[in-house]
């Protein structure tokens, strides 16, 4: 494929967490010095730029080709120089390393083509993958500080108050509190100083959303805040990160000074004699350290636990005085509402979540990656459109968004619109974004399990429901994992499930049931299973598991008992395999190659 | 401003907390983790109690919970005695011979727990009011550690503190008795450390720990007596009575 007409003047080399654990640095210091030492014999200028997360990670690492906007997927290091040669010199397409999109079977060259990208829209993720984060000059011409100009210089503070209100813009870092509201309250307050806070914290185990904006483009987050900061009469702001997020951190900080050296932070912001500076506050990286009330404990340097909110931070936050605690994909919103005003934005979304939802969308799909849709956009079009579907075509079994404290939606509740409302309705919630696809080898009960776990080392351990009350209902899930379970322990976790919804001092134990209530009413038929058949319809509870092999689909070709790792498989005299239970360890390796799915998994009762 | 507790009307401040009013007004709240002198924890969750306002009604920790406006409040509704018991259940299954926590279970017609494995030896419920009590001293020689399920009350390290001065703050405001505090003689052990107890110059009986003394003389800056607080009391009485002869 030759394309005579090409004239490639950008290259854009993902560095987002995903690419960068490829190699892709390597890939794109070896472009670089490609392109560099050999100049003179290159007619096109081209830029190499590491930018932040493209956001299809299932297939990275990513490079794409501007202005031409096609791209190559899973490129390694020993592509660079047919790279080199054939693309930017000769401008021919490497056929090998086109995306090849499973469900139409087809290579794409452009990621409009893509599934993947088609029904997305990039707000928040804007400058994500476009620009180079360490490059303000980059921001700026893609429109980045024009909205400050705009709220500094000729906007009053009650306008840009009114703007955001009117977008009617929710708090993307869980709870979908009105972010203009929050705002205008705490311009309201008459006790000086107050205090700008940007959450990045992100401690749901395998979230990025927030660290590709930290990561990717810094200066949208900056901007937004100093919008904030000036409509609301603050002058110091604070960047929460968490420890782990080093690049995130890196970029911030140089951003930062960029920034300061532009004039749009520090002292006498463009001219206008406003002051307002940043500091970036690292996370040690606790769960709940996410939770408001927690992070300016951690900020004041105190214990990282949260208080009760019966007076809100927006009256009495860091240090007592009034605060706004955006999450970073709300501030990354901000200058774009201030530059296109509220009614584009609210042209976007549902009535009451407007905008669009940054997504991790992870698990069992065939892409999985970092997106942005509208609000309203339903989980099937999530899954299947942008996901492709399940992968290896398996059936798809739940969806679990908003985080370890999230819930788990059923296969019925496919067609459920995408909005803070909708996923409160049915047990879950938003969250930060987080949306993990599971398949139909998926054990609810397991599930449920696993994220009770991970919040019983999380929760701080301050009040009473959610330190015990987690606690024990973490044993009952291992009990019915186990076939030790009753009947009566159903009741029992719904019991201490309501009480710790109810009665926990903060968010973290007011939702950590949610996996454990979702999973019971979507999933009841797999509780009951375990509990009185002692029987994991799934196949995952190990305890509750039997492989035998089906003597009339087995060929006897042996490559069973070959691949067992615990020697458990042995040719009988009549030439049938058979598995010995007391060696079974159910690793499932057996299942997995057979070729004639004369594996079975079937259930067992428990040894008491 | 008034608001109604139990359909009782109460008097109240201003950024008064419910629990406040209802034990002025003698409604009784149940509390585990409240001190009048530490107060706002908020993490037994006990008090719970319900608020109306308008038409909007929310559960709410009264020992915190600042009064704004005139609201309604029922302290004892099926819901909330049907939470109260689950926590007390989940406390029993913690501290399963704990007398405090043993007679909440019987005021709350609760058996005792079998479904769980409980530790045998276990007294403390995480009230907190241990290490706010060593905070408020000006020591903070024992703090919480570690996070979740596995949150204990413990000194450095879990080794004798180097700066406890045995003054057994954290064993007096303890709502369980999970403290030791053992004073033998002239010798008080507490956190696995011995002390030198000091004997009252008046009653002989031995009343403060040398290090505690030495502490509260520095920190005010003046020679006190070495007197228990009886015999202070006491001297006091007497000296009234010497003045008015009553
Ligand atoms: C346990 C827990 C963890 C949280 N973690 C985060 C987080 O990592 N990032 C975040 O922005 N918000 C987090 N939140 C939500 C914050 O408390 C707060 O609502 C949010 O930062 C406010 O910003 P927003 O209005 O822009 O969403 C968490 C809440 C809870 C209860
Ligand atoms: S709900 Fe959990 S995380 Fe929140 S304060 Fe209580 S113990 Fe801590």
């Amino acid at each position: 494929m030759k394309n005579q007409s090409m004239r490639i003047n950008k290259i854009l080399v993902c560095c987002g967490p995903g690419c960068l654990s490829n190699d892709s640095l390597d890939i794109y210091e070896a472009l670089k010095n490609k392109i560099e030492s050999d100049k003179p014999y290159i007619s096109i200028e081209t830029t190499v730029k590491a930018t932040g997360c493209h956001g299809f990670c299932e297939i990275g690492p990513l490079i794409k080709f501007l202005p031409l906007d096609f791209f190559y997927c899973n490129v390694k290091v020993s592509d660079v120089e047919e790279i080199y040669q054939k693309t930017i010199k000769n401008g021919e397409i490497i056929e090998r390393l086109l995306y090849h999109d499973q469900n139409s079977n087809q290579k794409i060259k452009s990621p409009e083509e893509a599934g993947f990208y088609k029904g997305q829209k990039k707000i928040a993720l804007r400058n994500v993958g476009e620009i180079d984060p360490l490059s303000i000059d980059d921001y700026m011409k893609r429109g980045g500080y024009k909205a400050l100009k705009k709220a500094l210089l000729k906007s009053t503070t009650e306008q840009i108050i009114s703007e955001v209100e009117e977008s009617g813009l929710r708090g993307r870092g869980g709870a979908g509190f009105p972010t203009g509201f929050k705002w205008r309250q705490c311009a309201q307050m008459q006790n000086f100083p107050k205090y700008i806070i940007c959450n990045g914290d992100e401690g749901d185990p395998g979230a990025f959303m927030d660290r590709s904006i930290l990561e990717g483009d810094p200066h949208s987050i900056i901007e937004g805040m100093v919008i904030g900061a000036y409509a609301v009469d603050s002058h110091s702001g604070f960047m929460y990160i968490r420890d782990e997020y080093f690049l995130a951190i890196k970029n911030m900080t140089k951003a930062l000074e960029q920034a300061r050296n532009y004039g749009y932070l520090g002292q006498d912001i463009l001219g206008s004699g406003y002051d307002f500076d940043i500091q970036i506050v690292r996370g040690g990286g606790a769960f709940v350290c996410g939770e408001s009330t927690a992070l300016m404990a951690s900020i004041e340097g105190r214990v990282g636990e949260p208080r009760a909110k019966y007076i809100r931070s927006v009256e009495k936050g860091l240090w007592d005085k009034p605060t706004v605690l955006n999450n970073v994909e709300t501030w990354a919103n901000i200058p774009v509402i201030i530059n296109e005003g509220a009614s584009r934005f609210k042209s976007i979304g549902t009535a009451q979540s407007p905008g669009t939802k940054v997504f991790s969308l992870v698990g069992k799909v065939k892409n999985t990656g970092l997106i942005e849709v509208p609000m309203g956009m339903t989980l099937r079009q999530i899954i299947y459109d942008i996901g492709g579907g399940i992968a290896l075509n398996k059936k798809f079994k739940a969806v679990q968004t908003g985080g370890p404290s999230g819930g788990c939606i059923p296969e019925q509740l496919l067609d459920l619109k995408v909005d803070f409302d909708s996923l409160d309705k049915a047990g879950s919630m938003m969250g930060s974004g987080g949306m993990i696809v599971m398949d139909e080898t998926t054990c609810m009960v397991d599930v449920a399990k696993y994220y009770l776990a991970f919040l019983s080392e999380e929760s701080c351990g301050k009040c009473v429901p959610c330190r015990e009350g987690i606690r024990r209902i973490l044993v009952i899930l291992e009990d019915i994992c186990n076939g030790r379970a009753q009947d009566e322990d159903l009741d029992l976790l719904i019991e201490i499930c309501e009480t710790v919804q109810a009665t926990a001092l903060c968010g973290l134990g007011k939702t950590a049931p949610n996996p454990v209530i979702t999973t019971i009413k979507y999933f009841k038929d797999e509780y009951i299973a375990h509990i009185r058949d002692k029987r994991c319809p799934a196949g995952v509870c190990k305890e509750l598991t039997i492989y035998s092999i089906d003597k009339d689909k087995c060929k006897s070709c042996g490559l069973c008992a070959k691949n067992c790792p615990s020697s458990a498989i042995k040719q009988e005299q009549s030439k049938i395999f058979t598995i010995d239970q007391t060696k079974c360890t159910k690793c499932g390796a057996c299942v997995d190659i057979c070729n004639f799915h004369a594996v079975k998994i079937g259930g067992a009762l428990a040894c008491r | 401003m008034q608001i109604i507790i139990d359909k009782v009307k109460c008097e109240a401040k201003l950024g008064e907390t419910l629990l406040t009013i209802a034990r002025r007004n003698n409604i009784h709240i149940p509390t585990l983790c409240h001190s009048d002198a530490l107060a706002g924890q908020g993490n037994c969750r006990m008090c719970m109690v319900e608020v109306s306002e308008g038409k909007t009604k929310k559960m709410v920790a009264s020992c915190i919970y600042p009064v704004t406006k005139s609201i309604e409040v029922i302290t004892n509704s099926e819901t909330l005695t049907k939470m109260r018991k689950t926590l007390v259940m989940l406390l029993s299954a913690r501290v399963p011979h704990n007398n405090t926590i043993l007679k909440l279970r019987q005021e709350y017609n609760l058996p005792p727990v079998t479904r769980f494995k409980s530790d045998d030896e276990e007294e403390c419920i995480l009230c907190g009011l241990c290490t706010r009590a060593c905070d408020e001293m000006g020591i903070s020689a024992i703090s919480t550690v570690n996070r979740g399920i596995n949150k204990k009350v413990s000194t450095p390290f879990e080794e004798p503190s180097t700066v406890c001065i045995g003054c057994g703050a954290c064993a007096h405001v303890c709502p369980t008795g999970a403290i030791k505090i053992e004073d033998i003689g002239e010798e008080r052990i507490i956190w696995e450390k011995s002390f030198e107890l000091l004997r009252c110059s008046n009653c002989g009986k031995p009343f403060i720990t040398r290090v505690g003394f030495e502490y509260i003389k520095n920190k005010i800056n003046t020679e006190i007596e070495t007197v228990c607080e009886n015999c202070r009391k006491d001297a006091i009485t007497k000296k009234l009575r010497d003045i008015y002869g009553f």
